[in-house]
């Protein structure tokens, strides 16, 4: 049984507070909803659990090739399971789909269920959800794969490649009518060169915008930033192709430290980046200062951007504390202490902390207390927990607020 | 006993033809930021964190509704701010957008979403003197003190606009009455066309976001063809590379350009609201006089 809602979007219902008089009325009775559904993967692998916030003991149970990144696409319709190691994509449908009226847009609910194609390849990595694709970076098959997002929403996964010059960690991503991809040298392990434009064929559509050892790409407003030794470079697209920008790493900022990850505000043009362990910086690709520097107590673990209040971001130290950072000031604006340590030392990939958020909610996956750990972004206090059988690690949570008819 | 001088009015205008209205009526009263600039876009714009930390600190935000602005829901979340956020349009006559609402079905049920409004309102001068109104009316409420000022100012402006409405329909009354219909890039000048009876045609519907659909455009130069148009025109929020095709097709050149959402620099033809409109007009009616 399908229920309706009704909503601009689910990710701009959930990020607007303030709500324009206009003449949109619905001439029927409508309720608001809020409905988040939360995918973690098992650290062990091989393993999704999926479950609705509110109700947290209505989950359901996935088997994978092995352990997952998860990524909400295609406007949360559906979860992408990357599985790195393990040279494999699957897919599950969120259950939560949107089907749009210009003004407004409903959404279907239903259960969760995975999408029958599994995609296979070497070393799948980067996704990027941009301009109506969804697009993988296969790091040791010198190609990315592009699926079409609206099909993507239907359950459906239709697949163009792209063929890379070099096999390299890197990300393809559409912007404007072209597509950006990372290049790499052919010299055996030279560091990546840089950003370039390519028709969907594969010819170049514009020079080569050096990045050097370019990692990690997110977009806010009109522009896509990438982390490089040199700085962050931005791309905007416009009529006469892609435009390039590099921002220069700034005096102030404490030396020998790059960017390599990238989070992009929805809701203000803005970027929050790592700059070091033990730094973040908020980039701002039009105005001056560009770079404002963030000093953390202790290593990051992981950091995520609020939707809903869009000056806010969080992140976790090794210490087991949550920040709350205003990405405004440039500043720690609370701090809350919501698991036990968790030390950076070890392999990267040890079971750690992750964050997602969830409206008014930061939601951390604790992989050694087995739990999901929900934080009020009002207070910082923890207003529960949910028990995921295993090592929870990584989460992607889909959903939002709606009307329903 | 000294007496101290009070802190100017934050005001934080959304773009710039707001902002200039505000300047008119807040004068050196109030401190003015204008979000979108002159030349630029509001139906595109993304705001920046200065924009955000601009309005934390307003105590009025003169914005114009009817979902003009698309960025400005997400940036007061952003801003956190207590400031007055007035949108000018309230209390205008509005129109609601070509196409109107729609039906949809749910579980069978028909039911029924009333459109969106017109957002160009300001294209009326009618108009625009409520918005001075309503400009007015903000000020005084978040700064009474100088209540006289403002609405000393407002009326002073009001009198000027009743003069440049009074000089625009003298414009377009001369035109024949066959030679009233011109073409622009984006659907900006309804408000326009009721006041004073030039017809417009665009491409392009009233946001600039969407792109104009091949069947749209050909079924534009026939209506181009069928009404006679005199004149096409660019904007300069907008490109004009499909307008310049459009006129291939209808052996129109391009006449200039009208400036619809956003006023010119200073040193352009329409640093203000009242030099906007009077450059409209005398582009039109020059274009649709010249044979």
């Amino acid at each position: 049984m399908f229920k309706y809602l009704a909503t601009a979007s689910a990710i701009a219902m959930a990020t607007t507070a303030f709500a324009q008089e206009h003449d949109h009325d619905h001439d029927h009775h409508d309720e608001d909803v809020t409905l988040y559904r939360v995918f973690v993967g098992d650290h062990a692998g091989g393993s999704v659990t999926a479950l609705d916030l509110a109700d947290p003991d209505h989950r359901w149970q996935f088997d994978t090739t092995g352990q997952v990144k998860l990524f909400g696409v295609a406007g949360g319709a559906t979860v992408a399971a990357v599985q790195s190691d393990d040279n494999a994509v699957h897919f599950f449908s969120s259950g939560i789909s949107f089907e749009d009226h210009g003004d407004h847009a409903d959404i279907a609910v239903s259960d969760p269920a995975a999408i029958d194609t599994v995609l296979t390849g070497p070393r799948p990595f980067h996704v990027v959800d941009h301009g109506g694709s969804v697009i993988i970076n296969y790091d040791q098959g010198g190609y990315a794969e592009l699926i079409d997002a609206h099909h993507l929403s239907h359950g459906e996964v239709e697949l163009t490649t792209f063929t890379q010059s070099q096999a390299h960690h890197g990300f393809v991503a559409l912007l404007g009518g072209n597509l950006l991809s990372t290049v790499a040298s052919d010299v055996v392990d030279a560091p990546r060169l840089g950003l370039q434009a390519f028709n969907a064929d594969g010819t170049p559509a514009g020079e080569l915008a050096t990045c050097t050892a370019i990692h990690g790409e997110a977009f806010s407003g009109a522009y896509l930033a990438a982390g490089c030794r040199e700085g962050v470079l931005t791309a905007t697209a416009s009529a006469d192709g892609v435009t390039y920008n590099m921002l220069p790493y700034e005096a102030d900022l404490p030396a020998g430290n790059t960017t390599g990850t990238l989070l992009g505000s929805t809701g203000i043009q803005v970027f929050l980046g790592n700059y070091g362990a033990n730094g973040l910086v908020v980039v701002d690709p039009v105005d001056a200062p560009h770079f404002r520097y963030i000093e953390l107590p202790f290593r990051r673990v992981d950091f995520a951007l609020d939707p809903v209040h869009p000056a806010n971001g969080y992140v976790l130290t090794e210490d087991g504390t949550l920040h709350q950072v205003n990405l405004l000031e440039a500043a720690l604006t609370g701090s809350v202490k919501v698991t036990e340590p968790y030390s950076m030392d070890g392999h990267w990939n040890d079971a750690r902390p992750r964050l997602a958020m969830a409206g008014d909610e930061v939601i951390i996956t604790d992989p050694n207390a087995g739990l999901l750990r929900r934080i009020d972004t009002d207070t910082l206090r923890e207003t529960g927990t949910i028990a995921v059988e295993g090592a929870p690690y990584n989460i992607a949570v889909v959903g939002g607020s709606g009307i329903d008819h | 006993m000294t007496s101290t001088q009070a802190a100017p009015l934050q005001v934080v205008a959304t773009f710039s033809i707001i902002g200039d209205m505000a300047g008119e009526v807040g004068g050196d009263l109030v401190d003015l930021k204008t979000l979108v600039a002159p030349d630029a876009d509001a139906h595109v714009y993304e705001p920046r964190p200065a924009d955000a930390m601009a309005i934390a600190r307003a105590d009025v935000v003169l914005t114009n509704g009817l979902e003009f602005e698309g960025f400005l829901s997400r940036l007061i979340a952003a801003s956190g701010t207590d400031a007055s956020i007035i949108a000018l349009t309230d209390g205008l006559p509005t129109m609601e957008e070509p196409g109107g609402g729609h039906y949809h079905y749910v579980n069978g049920e028909a039911i029924f979403h009333a459109g969106a409004h017109d957002p160009h309102v300001w294209q009326s001068v009618e108009n625009a003197k409520g918005y001075v109104a309503n400009i007015s009316a903000a000020f005084c409420a978040a700064d009474a003190d100088n209540c006289t000022q403002y609405q000393a100012n407002a009326a002073d402006y009001s009198a000027r606009l009743d003069t440049l409405d009074a000089q625009i329909r003298a414009s377009i009354d001369a035109l024949p009455a066959d030679r009233r219909t011109v073409v622009v890039a984006h659907n900006a000048f309804r408000y326009f066309e009721a006041a004073y009876g030039v017809t417009f045609l665009s491409p392009q519907g009233v946001s600039t976001e969407g792109e104009a659909a091949a069947a749209d455009v050909a079924g534009l130069i026939r209506e181009i063809r069928a009404a006679n148009a005199g004149a096409i025109f660019g904007e300069n929020i907008s490109d004009t590379r499909l307008l310049e095709r459009i006129g291939e097709e209808t052996g129109l050149t391009l006449s200039g350009t009208l400036y619809s959402d956003a006023l010119s620099g200073a040193d352009g033809p329409a640093p203000t609201y009242i030099a906007m409109m009077r450059h409209n007009t005398s582009a039109i009616t020059a274009a649709l006089t010249a044979e």
